[in-house]
């Protein structure tokens, strides 16, 4: 117990066993069904639908690091956007430990909730969640308002973080007078006005047009380089979430069936539905040279040194070493050899599976 | 060559589908009871003796309540004559000019030149009518009970929103309220409060609440389910996400609730006169009319719609969001008419000497009386022939109403059985060409146009909703519509109730026919249209009340005036619905439709009509409610049944019998509304919508 607390200490977001169980008496009928399966997830959950609950989330573990970007993806009905909704206790969760920066947030009272919500989360919504009688001022300063900031203090913060979204000039539109993509840019503003250490993101960028959806997506991280927020982001677009994430997890039928970095997504899909979803990506542009790099004392790299590093996108690494076959070194900035990459393994993991 | 066994001359009953299964059932209902009907009088009568006194009960148990709580509710009405002097004196003694001119500015403010300028007629008509002192006193008894039905009704949305448990308790009763006719509310308010302003002021806050209820909830539950997200991850706490966020993203909702309950409240306030004004405007019209001075009472009744009018579409602007007017031409027009009154008061009559219109209701009341005297023969032949060649078999059936007096022959057993036995005989054809749920309801028509509603017998009313109810919304719905009217039957209001049903059912079915062909033609005629719809708004503004003046000014008092009202009033949904639906269907069907090479009336029989009728079963529905509403009003002008008791126990202050009469009606209204609300249901569910 307290091993696990130190180990968790640092996390950002740790989740451990959430469940979250819709239907009459669901608590119950839970620990019913683990009961009655040993303890064993998958079957508890397909008892509990059997009984005609809906299970959106089962048993799900991860942990979010300071500073880390972590995306949540999945098809629609994956229980992802349930998920989220657990972390941020929008709903209770059915079963589990959620804990935001080592505080347990389900044995939280009502208004912890609403002290750690006015200090410590921002969330950010698929539809915008705008309120349609303020301006965009008044939405970007609620949170600040609700606190009881005085006017003054309150809207001056405000302007600073529409600055921040690029959205300086618009201060006294409505949310109907805005297009899409403004209207993304005040959710996400009224979401940093408290400035939150944990960010919240339920399909942000999913309501809008590609072209918008691409600028938005490049301004989140422009603005995420800047704050350096703990983020879990959700969304059902597989480019999006190799794009931005650290550290991608995917749902299904509430399940986490894989947690890793873009280029293990990519690359070591860990079953036939994650390849699914990376059939269509271009790897090369999303793995890099370290996911296929060996240990030196396996494979001694031959005489040719075509110069690759570790963080070079495979694509790259492939074009630098079109006619080798030997295995090849890798260095680091300091030109130090780190490992070994054999031309075939590229090749290979290049390859778009047919299974 | 004969293969009989192909032949499928009547399909096994089993094959039927359950509509007719239900209507076989109600048929032979029906069949045994008119067979058996001479040997058991009790199958047509229902016996007194199996009936429960349940007027006494309630009179009985109510008056010991009301006993016991009359101390706190005469503190209620003692505290409430105060706002309500104020409000009164405020309104007559202001001056006359400077009320115009706020209203005029207020018009400017919120709608521009054209709200202005209906505010400037609509107060200025008042003026020259010379009602306006007993217009104000009517209105600060609006001004009044709309703020406490926003209070009343407000908190009542807010806690059926707040706590999912009483929920469905108060949309139960909230339904009940909307359903229980407006004067069934007066009598048990008149036993509490006694004579005087205070009930109808009282009646107009309960009256009015339920609409502001209705539509707080829904405003509320109808918030971006995100938007209450980000009031709560915006760290608010439950009363900041209610006050800061709930509340203002419902407004529109709410303001179509204020602007139904003005309404309401209104309409209450003059109803409320019947039980003794306190010279307001309803009083107005109802003595006028009780005289029979019908231009007076005419006029009275356009100041009603005057007000109705202006308060209508002014509450209905704020509804809409958008640009306000300058405030500063508000605050000029204002300014202008406290000038005027400062330089003019001298030189212009105060508010209640204006009479430039006397003349005109007298030339009304002259015209009218020339008009009736020259016409009155076709008048009578108007009403005489829709009386008995219509109403009359409807109501007491073929049998009786056929007489050489009027149809110049005798209905005799012969010709009973000779329209029975041409409509089974068509109904077996029909059922042969595989329609045997269409030979079945004309079987059904003609027996009971041979019986007549007044005189169906009891088994086969109960077996007939129970079947309906059955079809459309399962076993269910058909035990709820069998146990309402059960409670009907034992209460012993059973006969006045098949009168109302009756007189509602014609109004109904008139209605249905007349209104689904106008909203027919707008459909297909966005001219009609343009011509119908200010129609259909006015006839929806206008106060029930005002509704019996100009039958009445053309037929006097009797059935057929009160079927006209009725017929009025309730038309309205009919005709909007039916051509909402007819209008609203997607482009792509008609596209396809077109494509596949459909004419116009094709696609209009065979796409437009099957998409519409979901749509045009909640006109009916709303057509039924209408007429239920109505047909309590009507009462005042001579009409028998559950209205006509309802009337009378509110003269006769017997609150049993008030309540009793007003429950059954509400029982068939609400009966009614869930049978048609079922199968639009299965309707829409059947087309996928």
């Amino acid at each position: 117990m307290t091993a696990h607390e130190n180990g968790t200490a640092k996390a950002a977001v740790a989740c451990e066993g959430v469940w979250q169980v819709f239907g009459a008496d669901a608590e119950h009928a839970l620990g019913d069904a683990l009961k009655q399966n040993d303890g064993n997830a998958k079957a508890a959950a397909s008892l509990l639908r059997e009984r005609g609950l809906i299970a959106a989330v089962c048993d799900v573990d991860f942990e979010v690091g300071n500073g880390e970007l972590f995306v949540i993806m999945g098809l629609s009905g994956s229980g992802k956007s349930t998920l989220l909704r657990c972390i941020s206790n929008l709903i209770r969760a059915t079963a589990g430990r959620i804990q935001i920066e080592g505080e347990d947030l389900r044995a939280a009272g009502e208004r912890r909730l609403i002290e750690l919500r006015r200090e410590k989360l921002g969330m950010v919504f698929q539809h915008f969640g705008l309120f349609p009688h303020m301006n965009v001022t008044e939405n970007v300063a609620y949170p600040l308002r609700v606190k009881g900031i005085p006017a003054k203090e309150r809207h001056a913060r405000a302007d600073e973080v529409i600055r921040l979204v690029g959205l300086e000039g618009r201060e006294s539109a409505y949310p109907r007078e805005l297009s899409g993509g403004q209207r993304q840019r005040v959710g996400i503003a009224r979401s940093l006005a408290v400035d939150p250490s944990i960010w919240f993101l339920d399909e942000p960028f999913s309501a809008l047009d590609p072209l918008i959806r691409r600028q938005l997506q490049d301004e989140f991280l422009r603005i995420q380089t800047h704050l350096k927020k703990s983020i879990v982001f959700v969304t059902h677009d597989i480019a999006e979430a190799l794009k931005l994430a650290d550290r991608i997890a995917i749902m299904r039928d509430g399940e986490i069936v894989q947690v890793g970095t873009p280029a293990e997504i990519v690359l070591r899909p860990a079953d036939n539905y994650v390849r699914g979803f990376s059939r269509d990506v271009a790897k090369g542009k999303h793995a890099c040279v370290d996911s296929i790099m060996r240990p030196l004392d396996k494979d001694a790299p031959g005489a040719d040194d075509p110069g690759l590093r570790p963080n070079m996108t495979l694509d790259a690494a492939l074009a630098s070493c079109m006619s080798l076959y030997e295995a090849v070194p890798v260095r680091d900035d300091n030109g130090n050899v780190i490992g070994s990459v054999r031309p075939k393994d590229l090749v290979a993991a290049l390859q778009v599976e047919d299974s | 060559m004969t293969r009989i066994s192909s032949i499928p001359f009547l399909p096994s009953l089993s094959s039927l589908p359950s509509s007719s299964l239900a209507g076989m059932a109600v048929l032979a209902t029906g069949g045994l009871c008119l067979i058996f009907a001479s040997v058991f009088p009790w199958l047509v009568v229902f016996p007194e003796a199996w009936s429960l006194p349940m007027s006494e009960w309630i009179g009985v148990s109510l008056t010991w309540l009301f006993e016991l709580i009359k101390p706190a509710v005469r503190l209620v009405s003692f505290v409430l004559e105060y706002p309500m002097a104020w409000m009164n004196k405020g309104l007559t003694t202001t001056p006359w000019q400077i009320s115009i001119g706020a209203v005029t500015a207020l018009g400017w403010y919120i709608g521009g030149w054209r709200m202005a300028l209906l505010g400037f007629l609509g107060l200025g008509f008042v003026l020259v009518s010379g009602y306006w002192i007993e217009g104000m006193n009517t209105l600060a008894l609006v001004g009044v009970s709309v703020p406490l039905a926003l209070t009343i009704g407000g908190l009542t949305g807010i806690v059926a929103y707040e706590f999912a448990r009483v929920r469905n308790v108060i949309q139960t009763f909230l339904d009940i309220m909307q359903t229980v006719p407006t004067f069934a509310y007066l009598t048990p308010l008149l036993l509490l409060f006694g004579f005087g302003p205070v009930v109808g002021l009282i009646a107009s806050a309960i009256y009015a609440s339920p609409p502001v209820a209705r539509n707080v909830l829904l405003g509320l539950q109808r918030v971006d389910a995100e938007i209450k997200e980000a009031a709560i991850m915006s760290g608010s706490t439950r009363m900041q996400q209610l006050f800061l966020v709930e509340l203002p993203a419902a407004k529109r909702q709410i303001m179509i609730g204020v602007n139904q309950s003005l309404m309401a409240a209104l309409s209450m306030v003059i109803i409320a006169a019947v039980i003794g004004g306190f010279d307001d405007i309803g009083w107005e019209v109802l003595l006028t009319m009780r005289k029979a001075q019908f231009g007076e009472s005419f006029l009275a009744g356009l100041v009603i719609v005057a007000f109705a009018i202006l308060m209508d579409r002014m509450s209905a602007r704020l509804i809409e969001e958008g640009a306000r007017f300058d405030f500063r031409i508000s605050m000029g027009i204002f300014a202008a008419s406290v000038l005027a009154w400062l330089a003019g008061s001298e030189y212009l009559p105060g508010a209640s000497e204006f009479a430039l219109l006397d003349g005109v209701a007298e030339r009304v009341d002259s015209g009218l009386g020339e008009f009736t005297a020259a016409q009155g023969a076709r008048l009578d032949e108007i009403k005489n022939g829709a009386m008995f060649y219509g109403l009359l078999p409807l109501r007491i059936g073929l049998d009786e109403a056929v007489l050489p007096f009027t149809w110049g022959f005798q209905w005799d057993a012969g010709m009973s059985a000779l329209l029975l036995g041409v409509a089974i005989a068509v109904a077996l054809a029909l059922a042969y060409r595989g329609r045997p749920l269409a030979g079945i309801g004309l079987v059904l028509a003609a027996g009971m146009l041979e019986t007549g509603i007044a005189n169906l017998p009891w088994p086969f009313v109960l077996a007939g909703a129970s079947a309906l109810g059955w079809v459309a919304g399962g076993r269910k719905l058909a035990l709820y519509a069998f146990l309402m009217l059960a409670a009907v039957l034992i209460s012993g209001l059973w006969e006045r109730a098949l009168l109302s049903l009756y007189l509602c059912g014609a109004s109904v079915f008139a209605c249905a026919l007349v209104g689904g062909i106008i909203g027919l033609l707008c459909a297909v005629s966005p001219m009609a249209w343009r011509i119908v719809r200010p129609v259909c708004d006015m006839l929806q503004t206008i106060p029930l009340f005002v509704f019996l003046i100009p039958v009445l000014m053309f037929f006097q008092i009797g059935e057929f005036s009160a079927f006209l009202a009725i017929c009025f009033y309730a038309i309205v949904p009919m005709v909007r619905y039916t051509r909402h639906g007819l209008v609203e269907t997607p482009a792509e069907l008609l596209e396809a439709a077109q494509a596949c090479g459909s004419t116009r009336w094709q696609i209009l029989r065979d796409i437009r009509a099957p998409y519409a009728a979901p749509t045009i079963l909640l006109g009916l529905n709303q057509t039924i409610l209408y007429a239920f509403a109505m047909l309590v009003i009507a009462a005042l002008i001579g009409t028998t049944g559950l209205g006509q008791s309802i009337y009378l126990a509110l003269g006769q202050a017997d609150v049993g019998l008030g309540i009793s009469a007003g429950a059954a009606m509400a029982i068939l209204a609400l009966v009614a509304d869930r049978l048609v609300q079922g199968f639009a249901r299965s309707r829409r569910e059947a087309l996928g919508l």
